[in-house]
């Protein structure tokens, strides 16, 4: 087992249908084995070509020798180890490099959905979805979970704008060119599908059974729900102000500016005219801290601008879906059909030199 | 393929009556010029027939050539997947609603041929409501040009032409296509503007109203203080900072009075002190952050000065002239 770069990986044949890619972190399933079998069966349904990609996100040498007999067994396994634990998202990227199917299925690495659904998750992209994801339906859990649950979706729905069910769900189908679109770091895997369909991706949830082993086994501890909340700022960020810092500090800072202001000049009045003492009065410190905290948010606003001009090239902030372009001369015969098939040269557009473009 | 002379750039958001006969206006416009050219469409996600149609119509027409999106990102995005796609040494921008007129693209030609970088189009005659539309835009124009420091009376006009050179190398985002020049006048570019035709408009809803004018006026100082001190972020921070410090200033000052006439010392006072110090302070680290980010980011000042030089030393005799 090796560690696989995102350089040093060899460029994949295209030939295959379905890549699954299942990151193995700190919760899997106690029995490897098992799990594969169950994800290998429910794909057999669909009579694709398929592999299984498996990522040990972090030594695991339990995991490692049940795979190691997998393989012995003659299992078409590729399992890439990473040196330590990089977290799901980068796990999934690891996995990804290697990925050569059309379609790419994320699978967690514990029992979570029933194996037959994983068919459904596949059938589900086509025309009118680049994005399947799984939603646990009908689902188990208390009536406090259901509340968390919900007030949670409905959160990053406010915030978003995109009503989601099951973001928990790591089960998802896609195609190439979401993930290819699209880097996932840190903790973003959960919010793949928001991100996606902000890059114009169609995004659909399909309701898939779930496993009886996946239960909610009482409570999370309080850090699970610090993370929930700081996932919901970065979601925040990244949906509304990437590109826009300063229409978020700058309102920020420029209201706390103006009220520390408008405190500071009835201060000073009050000192000038009505004679009133300012030097035992605590409010002038609130009403100073409030002008400065006004003023360093709109610096860091500004600094925010200063980042994304610079770097303005890098972060495009448009997807380009196809560029159509037909020859001089038209081919002899133009097959005629649905609005897919075109006679011309229609490419989607990886190359991003516009020369390359020219037929 | 040799790229052509001219492309022209129009972005299309639901324009399914105004393709055909905008297509049919540009070819009869600029066939007589003379000159190859290619007219790029950049469909910005329409819900209606306007793919079909525009596809349509590249499948006669090999000079026309489609940039799709997935969905709809707005306007400045699709000018710049447009201006990304187009390969003329010219770039004219046009909108896809037909109330610019193709035909005064020979005009705008000829002042980039006089030696001008960008020339943009000035509806002077603009048929729009007066209330929502030519008042705040009056306004706001003003205002841009009394910032920026680029005196142009049109900066909504989308019918301009550049230089392929120089607005390519322009970062465009955000809302900015109505910047573009401000932005632009980091390469310091000979800028013309020209009285252009404006026809009211006939098939579809205006795309925009009152709502914008925030957005624009902070889009404004963005661009007032990233044109003006990309470079400097040590220098610009360090601006910030002045009030400051003589905030500071004053409270000690005052503090040290007090301490040696009363002999007592006032906390609130002397803390606003060291609150304000604190912030200088902050405010010129955050500066030094800004040359970090403008070290590691792509945008080069050099890089603009060279935009302009060549065309500088074939064509100094002309003056820089902002109305014609």
């Amino acid at each position: 087992m090796t560690y696989v770069s995102s350089t040093g990986a060899p460029a994949p044949s295209r030939d295959l249908d379905v890549s699954v890619i299942v990151p193995v972190g700190r919760r899997h399933a106690a029995d490897i084995t098992a799990l594969h079998a169950e994800y290998r069966d429910g794909l057999r349904k669909l009579g694709l070509t398929y592999e299984f990609i498996i990522v040990l996100d972090g030594a695991n040498p339990q995991v490692a020798a049940d795979l190691q007999r997998l393989l012995q067994k003659g299992e078409q396994l590729i399992v890439i180890g990473l040196t330590r634990r990089f977290g799901e998202a980068t796990a999934l990227m690891a996995g990804f490099q290697r990925a050569s199917g059309r379609i790419i299925v994320t699978l967690p690495a514990y029992h979570q959905i029933q194996g037959e659904e994983v068919a459904k998750l596949v059938t589900a992209i086509g025309p009118t979805a680049d994005l399947a994801i799984g939603r646990r339906w009908p689902r188990a859990g208390g009536r406090f979970e259901i509340a968390r649950r919900n007030a949670f979706h409905r959160l990053i729905a406010s915030v978003t704008g995109q009503r989601f069910n099951d973001l928990g769900c790591g089960a998802r189908a896609m195609k190439r060119r979401v993930l290819e679109e699209i880097q996932l770091y840190g903790d973003q895997h959960r919010f793949l599908p928001v991100l996606a369909n902000r890059q114009g991706f169609r995004v659909v949830e399909v309701d898939v059974r779930q496993s009886p082993q996946d239960r909610y086994d009482g409570g999370y501890p309080p850090k699970e729900y610090a993370h929930r909340v700081l996932d919901i700022f970065t979601v925040f960020f990244l949906v509304r102000f990437t590109k826009k810092p300063l229409r978020f500090f700058g309102m920020l800072g420029a209201s706390t500016f103006v009220i520390g202001a408008v405190l500071v000049t009835w201060l000073a009045i009050d000192r000038l005219v009505f004679q009133h003492p300012l030097a035992d009065r605590p409010a002038l410190l609130l009403s100073s801290l409030l002008v400065v905290l006004g003023m360093q948010l709109f610096a860091l606003g500004l600094l925010g601008e200063l980042i994304i001009f610079t770097h303005a090239r890098d972060i495009k902030d448009y997807q380009i879906d196809e560029v159509i372009r037909y020859p001089d001369k038209l081919p002899a015969a133009l097959p005629q059909g649905g609005d897919l098939t075109y006679a011309g040269v229609r490419r989607p557009q990886n190359e991003s030199s516009p020369a390359a473009l020219d037929p | 393929m040799t790229p052509p002379d001219l492309s022209i750039v129009v972005p299309l958001f639901n324009e399914e009556e105004s393709v055909r006969p905008l297509h049919a206006a540009i070819t009869s416009a600029v066939e007589p010029l003379g000159i190859s050219f290619e007219i790029v469409f950049v469909d910005d996600g329409s819900k209606d027939s306007t793919v079909a149609l525009v596809d349509e119509i590249a499948r006669h027409d090999p000079r026309v050539c489609l940039v799709k999106f997935r969905r709809n990102y707005g306007q400045t995005p699709a000018m710049a997947a447009g201006i990304a796609q187009a390969s003329g040494e010219v770039i004219v921008t046009m909108d896809g609603d037909l109330q610019n007129d193709p035909k005064d693209i020979g005009e705008l030609l000829r002042k980039i041929d006089e030696g001008h970088d960008i020339v943009v189009g000035w509806r002077h005659e603009r048929q729009d409501k007066l209330v929502s539309r030519k008042i705040p835009s009056r306004i706001a124009n003003r205002l841009i040009a009394k910032v920026t420091g680029v005196p142009i009376k049109d900066n909504g006009c989308s019918l301009k032409a550049y230089r392929a050179g120089l607005i390519k190398k322009i970062p465009l985002y955000s809302e900015m296509h109505r910047f573009i020049p401000a932005m632009a006048s980091i390469a310091g570019p000979r800028i013309a503007e020209i009285k252009v035709r404006h026809h009211a408009r006939q098939f579809g809803q205006s795309k925009y109203g009152l709502s914008r004018i925030y957005k624009v006026l902070l889009d404004m100082m963005v661009i007032k203080t990233v044109a003006s001190f990309t470079a400097r972020p040590m220098l610009w921070f360090g601006l910030l900072s002045v009030p400051m410090l003589l905030a500071s200033a004053l409270a000690f000052g005052w503090s040290v009075v007090n301490f040696i006439t009363t002999d007592r010392l006032s906390l609130p006072i002397a803390g606003s002190g060291v609150i304000f110090l604190s912030s200088a302070i902050v405010l010129m680290a955050s500066g030094a952050v800004g040359e970090l980010v403008y070290r590691t980011g792509d945008v080069r000042e050099q890089e603009f000065s060279g935009l302009t030089e060549r065309i500088a030393s074939v064509v100094s005799h002309h003056p820089v002239s902002f109305n014609s």
